[in-house]
């Protein structure tokens, strides 16, 4: 087996431990392990439309998630991806409504870019922190991810509220239709080939570019990477901005997609699961693809569980936790003890 | 003003708590990005237990058994294991905050939050008006978090327990030289580190409250983390830093009711994320000079054999 | 935990081991190594990098658990792996790197480390300070017991590494290579107090890696070769260097022949590499340059002799562009680079052979094809198609690293996988592929056997004969002598001397300690 795809199964043997270990949580606290699976299943393939809702939630996953990769390429932990995704979207939204009138093509194009550009921004000051003073970029992208929803709130309850709305969260007013590119469903062809046109790029870039090879030695080792005579910092900003790009898409994809308006918290867990998607992802383009559409499904049955069973959402939470904290326990590490342990049983 | 100062300390008890945690799991070399997890599952444990039994030592009790399981299972995995620590933090966090949402659903059948009528003991009562107020109606926790903080310092920087932790999370090589199991040390500082998570859960959801709420420690396990990186992971630094966060929270919860006219709520909550970058980047530049001083031991790691 | 009073009884072994077996993975460490120390004498133990030296010194201290075999000190049973046993038994180490952790003050490293009995759990300062006063001021140390660690001078942290093995009456005690980083002075000093100890009744087993201190200090010697114990321990009057030094080459000791270096062709007197008056500021852990000049022609090689800390670090550094110069200029090929970034050096000539081959010139997780190419993905190319042909890339990487004998399997297993003389050589493969100018070497040789490091020098001097200009940075004083047309003495960040071959050790090493000028 090459190591690749010894990886790949370790991985998906990690995956599946932390599913038992929470379908017994479920089944401890009374829950029929055998509904909530066929509910899952129903709800992520086989009942109507759900095939096509896994790849709804499937798509900001995968977006956000690529620029997770994109970080750790150059060794730095993005796990702001939610604030990139929060202002990415509060800004195609701004351009949306402020240019209600203007050409389909152009508003969405310039929304796009604005959201990218924010993301960009967002993601470039902890970038910026990191590169020029060394500040850990764990805790400051996390930081302006809950500032990030912070001014989502304040817009959506403020400037951009909606003043016709009526219901107990704050929402913004919905783009004009013609803006949109998708329908409800949140997939159209349109938005699909974006995203695998996106996605190659991103592979190209980090598999195919010099910049993607030098990303890869500085996050491999920045100093030996600073005696090869590499800029380590501009290669950093350029990582950092890159995979902020990435989730202020997300968040202009999800606008002019399923959601033509913004809620306050809306997709709350986007984020962190993106994280978790990278990780089981491998770190690399394809694997992330694949981790993006099986998480996709779980966020689509989970929403459509309460149909079937009365299992609390934050059940999902929980399901995510549990592979975040297992998915990165190293095979070599339990190999090595269960080995230590049969010579200890056996001497 | 005087009720500013009560709120800081009864904000900041929990955070104090809390980032006594943090610092035990730092001075032992760990990132310990779970500790907001930990939190709320004391803050959960403490209501589910205290509110089913009626009492409320019993739990405290169960807050800090499961925080002790938790930071055990923790501490499996991220040392015998191998996973990497931030992750299975964040992931511990997860754990903390979907876990204890879920079971408030599937076991209490509530959404949002449990009332309760324990609560722990108040020491000081009945004082509405003066400087008195200040310390009035503050759980007993409050009143020995100073006591923690001092016993942390001495545990820390002055006894031999203190140099086989510090020794463990900057130079392990040393520590198993002098014949310390650096795991075993590592363990112990994380369980010490759940302990007290629990403590401030349960100063959350029974000191200064009365319920528990999905979501409740909206982020103070991760300010906590910061304070001890804003207290350069000395108790009594990080002690002030968590004091210091209590005072901004304090003018938050006063500005909520005070001045929303002028500026939005949002602004004023935004301003512990805000200070928190500024601590990091400050920490940042204090830890990379000190760490540089070190750099001469880079030449001198352990060689693979 | 008592330390036994008194030497060990008559005849009973000092050290005893039996058929001490250790592997890593495939590599063999130890095989089948069976030692009886005599007790009250020196003992060296010497081999060539890779030998097993300190893997066994670990196994006598505890820190490593051993595959097979057992241990006995002073007549006592040792559990593998067990330190506290050790320690109890009398046994005592001084490692090959420091053991006090960098920000601990002198009294706490000690409380740490030394665990003397009668400490209580919580101390106040002062007490503790007290506590081990007597130690530190009995060989003459005069370091404070408040000052940490970090802050000590290298003679200082290595004299107290001593006081702390023997601060619990130690009758056995190990050293690990504890020359490696003093000067002539401070070898001659250490070897003193070795001997007085020894007087005392206390039985050593230093690891040593230069034969002429082997002869200066040792009673007997053992070598390890490959992991096997092939000499000894034999009395030293019994043993000519000549034994001893095929015993630790052994019969595969040759080398094979340099490579080929492709350098650009110069003029026999261009200056390749000038340092004018330059100056920089001090890093944390050394001093910077003060008003250094220096100057490399096309087809030397000038030799920077020094005790490490005294400014080699900063002086290859701020010729790599990492550290910025404060006065001063740097020339490359005769273009002014004071102020142009590491790139534009690096494209203009410069190659760099890092102090820390495995931190600073490998990415150890990454594929050697990779390490091999990170030269190429320098510069901008215009017209060129953004996209890149791996295949091409690992073509020339294969090809580089088999000019240059890298031994490896496929060019994509990671870099860590390679031993440190083949570490060197995919180094070299990368610097020294072509368009040389000048090739900074900083301790290119250290740590490596012995086939190694003559592959290493010879292809210093075909560089040399190549027209290129070579600065050598080395603490191995031999070494420099041996390759240097010049040699210059580097002391607090300055140059102190500047000498001409034939050189003389007692001078040079005189320059080295700043007693010159």
């Amino acid at each position: 087996m090459t190591s690749g795809l010894r990886r790949a199964v370790w991985t998906v043997v990690l995956v599946v431990v932390s599913f038992l270990i929470t379908a017994l949580i479920l089944r401890v606290s009374g829950y029929s392990v055998g509904d909530v699976f066929s509910g899952i299943i129903q709800g992520a393939i086989t009942a109507t439309g759900a095939s096509t809702s896994s790849i709804r939630w499937a798509i900001p996953l995968l977006l956000i998630a690529l620029g997770v990769v994109v970080g750790f390429r150059a060794g730095f932990f993005n796990i702001g991806g939610q604030g990139q995704f929060y202002m990415g979207a509060c800004s195609a939204l701004a351009i949306s409504l402020g240019w209600r009138e203007g050409p389909a093509g152009l508003v969405i194009l310039c929304g796009t870019l604005a959201a990218m550009l924010a993301g960009v921004l967002w993601s470039l000051f902890p970038g910026w922190l990191r590169v020029r003073f060394g500040t850990d970029e764990v805790l400051t992208t996390l930081m302006m991810s809950f500032i990030g929803a912070l001014v989502l709130q304040y817009l959506t309850a403020g400037p951009m509220r909606n003043p016709q709305g009526t219901g107990q969260t704050a929402a913004s007013e919905r783009i004009p239709e013609a803006f949109r590119l998708t329908g409800g469903s949140g997939v159209s062809l349109t938005v699909l080939l974006l995203v695998a046109g996106v996605t190659v790029l991103v592979w190209l870039v980090l598999e195919r570019t010099r910049f993607g090879l030098t990303m890869t030695l500085v996050g491999r080792n920045a100093t030996m990477a600073r005696w090869q005579g590499i800029n380590v910092r501009r290669v950093g900003l350029g990582a950092f901005a890159l995979s902020g790009a990435l989730a202020g898409l997300a968040g202009a994809v999800e606008l002019y997609g399923p959601a033509a308006r913004l809620v306050t918290g809306f997709s709350p867990e986007v984020g962190f699961t993106a994280v978790v998607v990278a990780l089981v992802g491998l770190l690399n383009v394809w694997g992330t693809v694949v981790a993006a559409i099986f998480f996709g499904g779980l966020q689509a049955a989970i929403l459509f569980l309460p149909i079937v069973t009365d299992l609390p959402p934050p059940a999902l939470v929980l399901l995510h936790g549990m592979v975040a904290f297992l998915v990165t326990i190293k095979f070599r590490a339990v190999r090595r003890r269960r080995a230590a342990q049969t010579e200890a049983t056996a001497g | 003003m005087e009720q500013i100062l009560a709120t800081t300390l009864r904000s900041a008890a929990p955070l104090v708590l809390v980032a006594m945690a943090g610092v035990f799991a730092f001075r032992a070399g760990i990132f310990h990005l779970g500790l907001e997890g930990l939190m709320i599952a004391g803050a959960f444990a403490t209501v589910a237990v205290g509110d089913t039994t009626g009492s409320v030592e019993l739990g405290v009790l169960a807050a800090i058994g499961v925080c002790l399981l938790l930071s055990a299972l923790y501490w499996w995995v991220i040392g015998p294991l191998g996973a990497n620590v931030i992750i299975a933090g964040l992931g511990l966090t997860s754990i903390g905050l979907g876990g204890t949402a879920y079971a408030l659903g599937a076991i209490f059948d509530v959404r949002g939050s449990l009332f309760t009528d324990v609560v722990l003991p108040r020491p000081v009562r009945n004082i509405t008006e003066g400087a008195g107020v200040i310390v009035a109606e503050h759980s007993i926790f409050v009143w020995i978090t100073p006591l923690i903080v001092l016993a942390a310092w001495v545990v820390l920087r002055r006894s031999r327990f203190g140099l086989r932790l510090a020794a463990v999370g900057e130079y392990p090589f040393a520590a198993r030289s002098a014949g310390v199991n650096p795991s075993m040390v590592r363990l112990q500082a994380i369980l010490i580190a759940g302990a007290l998570c629990a403590l401030g859960g349960a100063e959350l959801s029974v000191g200064a409250l009365r319920n528990f709420t999905e979501n409740m420690t909206n982020g103070r396990g991760f300010i906590a983390f910061v304070a001890v990186i804003f207290g350069a992971w000395h108790p009594i630094g990080a002690a002030f830093a968590g004091l210091f966060f209590g005072f901004a929270e304090a003018i938050g919860i006063q500005s909520q009711i005070n001045i929303t006219e002028r500026v939005p709520r949002e602004f004023v909550l935004m301003i512990p994320f805000v200070l928190t970058i500024f601590a990091v980047w400050l920490g940042g530049l204090w830890r990379r000079r000190s760490l540089e001083a070190e750099a001469g031991y880079a030449e001198l790691r352990e060689p693979d054999f | 935990m008592t330390a036994p009073s008194g030497p060990a009884p008559a005849g009973v072994p000092a050290v005893r081991c039996r058929s001490l077996g250790v592997s890593f993975g495939a590599v063999r460490a130890l095989h089948d190594v069976s030692l009886e120390l005599a007790p009250g004498r020196i003992h060296a133990l010497v081999g060539q990098n890779g030998a097993g030296k300190t893997t066994l010194a670990k196994v006598l201290g505890g820190l490593q658990v051993p595959d097979a075999g057992d241990v006995r000190i002073a007549g006592r049973d040792i559990p593998p792996g067990d330190v506290r046993a050790a320690k109890a038994a009398g046994l005592a180490m001084v490692h090959q790197h420091f053991s006090l952790p960098p920000s601990f003050t002198v009294a706490e490293a000690l409380e740490l480390t030394a665990a003397r009995p009668g400490g209580r759990a919580v101390y106040r300062r002062g007490d503790l300070q007290r506590r081990w006063q007597e130690d530190v001021a009995e060989i003459g140390g005069t370091a404070a017991l408040s000052t940490r660690i970090r802050d000590l001078p290298v003679e200082a942290r290595q004299s107290l590494e001593i006081v702390r093995a023997l601060a619990t009456e130690a009758r056995l005690l190990l050293l690990d290579e504890p020359t490696a980083l003093l000067t002539p002075v401070a070898i001659d000093s250490l070897f003193e107090r070795l001997r007085s100890l020894r007087d005392g009744g206390v039985t050593i087993l230093v690891v040593l890696h230069k034969l002429r201190e082997v002869a200066a200090v040792a009673d007997t010697v053992s070598v390890l070769r490959d992991g096997e114990l092939v000499l000894g321990p034999a009395e030293m009057s019994e043993v000519s260097q000549g034994r001893l030094s095929d015993a630790i080459v052994g019969p595969g000791g040759h080398a094979d022949s340099a490579v080929g270096v492709r350098a650009a062709a110069h003029e026999s007197t261009e200056t390749l590499l000038e340092l004018a008056g330059t100056s920089s500021s001090e890093s944390a852990f050394e001093p910077g340059l003060t008003a250094v000049d220096l100057r490399v022609e096309a087809g030397e090689i000038v030799g920077i002799a020094g005790v490490e800390g005294n400014g080699q670090r900063s002086l290859v550094s701020v010729i790599a562009g990492l550290t910025p110069v404060t006065e001063g200029t740097v020339r490359i090929g005769g273009d002014e680079v004071t102020a142009a970034a590491p790139a534009r050096r690096r494209l203009r000539g410069l190659r760099l052979v890092p102090f820390d081959r495995n931190a600073e010139g490998i990415s150890r997780s990454a594929p050697l094809w990779l390490n091999q190419s990170a030269l190429r993905l320098l510069g901008r190319r215009r017209g060129r198609s953004p996209l890149i042909s791996l295949r091409q890339y690992k073509r020339q990487a294969s090809e580089a690293m088999d000019l240059w004998r890298v031994r490896y399997d496929t060019a994509t297993q990671p870099a860590e996988s390679l031993s440190g003389g083949n570490v060197q050589r995919l180094i070299l493969s990368r610097e020294l592929a072509d368009g040389v100018e000048v090739l900074v070497a900083a301790q290119p040789t250290r740590g490596l056997d012995f086939a190694a490091t003559e592959f290493v020098r010879r292809s210093l001097r075909g560089l040399r004969e190549a027209g290129a200009g070579v600065l050598l940075v080395s603490s191995d004083l031999d070494e420099l002598f041996e390759l240097s047309d010049r040699l210059l003495v580097m002391y607090g960040g300055r140059i102190v001397a500047e000498f001409d071959g034939p050189y003389d050790r007692r001078a040079v090493g005189d320059a080295m300690t700043g007693a010159v000028r």
